[in-house]
């Protein structure tokens, strides 16, 4: 299937996968959006005052994180580019570190609003 | 059965919980290594652990390495669970001590499973535990009584008596014999001799303190060690526990039957340093005068110098058997 015609491919968040993770438990799939709604801007300022800081330590904390958040959650290519970051702070690497985090956040940008009508239609 | 989650991500630790107990296991969560280590270490603690590799204060090897290193708690079985997946990380957490690995974001079948590997792996571990203890207690314990067998109560006399010695104590000797017991075997059977045997077994036991010793030395004969026992209670408290034998029946299938038991009674700290094997030999004597004396009765192995009696030069000291109380039936 072209990836263009593919639905699913221009969602965040692989949604059949993760209602297959939490083993068809809507209530806990709402729990977990939940709770990812809460840490998430947390966790996502916090990278970002690491990455204007350029404090490694927390780059990688943080990055781990919000890698560990995101896959769990089946939010792939974000979930990549948070372990991207994750490993850039790990091994001290400076350069690129800003695009890497554009890059993030270009992932997650749609990604809490298509939760929130996902949660909608869940409940409905 | 009870799982431990260790992970400081909420979202994390909510789906492992919920998934396991789905799955029926009670589950008990915290957000650390160090809290995982405290409540591993609490008693009746979960005896299997889900353990996030990246934590705060202590890694999931971490945590690893200090339950190894606890003594005295039944084995538990560990699983990390981690992004990191290259081999080198899978060594570094077996070799940390975990027995099992998890690769986040995990599959909640693949969860189940290994939960459920770990639980056969601490069945059979409690079942190598079981098997390990009844075969110690029948290689210590006599058959018949379960009072502690000939080995054991004899080396538990040779550890009392060089306990007494370096902390200046006195241990009671004790080595007693059932009276007439052949007869008993001889008129009533061997089934009701078993019966008087056992039951003598259990009075001689509820007679003692808790940290006192009782075994089975022989067919109708017990060795009693009286630890830390003053020298002026030794006799009274042999004389307490001839009464409790003789002064109520053994109630057989046979009917009830009067039996009485002799002792003989040596005080270590008159004796000086001397191998079990020696004092008991001195204690059998007391006894074999007990029995000479009308039997039910108790005989004090009492250590005399060579002047008290006079003319038997050469030797230091030569025991001889004080009377003390003579309760003929």
């Amino acid at each position: 299937m072209n990836q263009a015609n593919n639905p699913i491919s221009r969602l965040a968040v692989n949604f059949p996968e993760l209602l297959e993770r939490v083993e068809n438990d809507r209530e806990l799939l709402c729990d977990l959006i939940g709770i990812f709604r809460e840490e998430f801007p947390r966790l996502q300022q916090s990278l970002q005052g690491a990455v204007a800081r350029e404090d490694m330590k927390q780059v990688e904390v943080t990055g781990h994180s919000l890698k560990g958040m995101l896959f769990n959650l089946c939010v792939t290519r974000a979930g990549r580019a948070a372990s991207r970051l994750e490993q850039m702070g790990r091994e001290r690497e400076r350069s690129g570190l800003r695009e890497a985090l554009a890059a993030f956040e270009h992932e997650v940008a749609g990604l809490v609003p298509e939760l929130d009508a996902y949660m909608a239609e869940v409940r409905q | 059965m009870k799982i431990l989650i260790a992970d400081d991500e909420a979202f994390s630790r909510r789906l492992l919980e919920k998934t396991l107990e789905r799955a029926g296991y009670e589950v008990v969560s915290v957000k650390n290594g160090r809290n995982a280590v405290e409540k591993l270490s609490e008693p009746d603690s979960p005896r299997l652990a889900l353990l996030d590799w990246v934590m705060p204060e202590m890694d999931g090897p971490d945590v690893c390495r200090a339950v190894r290193r606890q003594q005295g708690h039944p084995y538990r079985f560990l699983v990390l669970l981690s992004s990191k997946e290259s081999k080198k990380d899978i060594v570094t957490g077996l070799e940390s001590g975990a027995d099992d690995y998890l690769t986040k974001p995990f599959d909640a079948e693949e969860l189940k499973a290994r939960v459920r590997t770990g639980e056969r792996i601490l069945r059979l571990e409690d079942s190598l535990v079981e098997a390990r203890e009844s075969m110690r207690y029948q290689a210590t314990h006599d058959q018949l009584t379960s009072l502690l067998n000939r080995g054991v109560i004899i080396d538990l006399l040779s550890r009392e008596l060089s306990r007494s010695q370096r902390e200046g104590i006195s241990t009671a000797i004790l080595l007693c014999d059932i009276d007439q017991f052949k007869t008993v075997n001889d008129t009533y059977g061997h089934v009701t001799g078993d019966e008087v045997l056992k039951e003598i077994s259990k009075r001689l036991l509820s007679s003692v303190r808790s940290y006192d010793f009782v075994g089975r030395y022989g067919g109708e004969e017990f060795l009693v060690i009286l630890n830390n026992c003053d020298p002026g209670s030794a006799v009274p408290r042999t004389e307490q526990i001839r009464a409790n034998i003789a002064n109520r029946p053994v109630l057989t299938a046979q009917g009830a039957l009067p039996i009485t038991m002799s002792f003989g009674v040596l005080l270590n700290q008159e004796w000086g340093a001397r191998p079990a094997e020696e004092l008991l030999h001195e204690t059998d004597a007391a006894l074999y005068e007990a029995k000479a004396s009308g039997r039910n009765c108790v005989r004090l192995a009492k250590f005399r110098r060579a002047e008290d009696h006079g003319g038997e030069m050469g030797r230091e000291a030569e025991p001889r058997a004080a009377v003390l109380s003579k309760n003929h039936r």
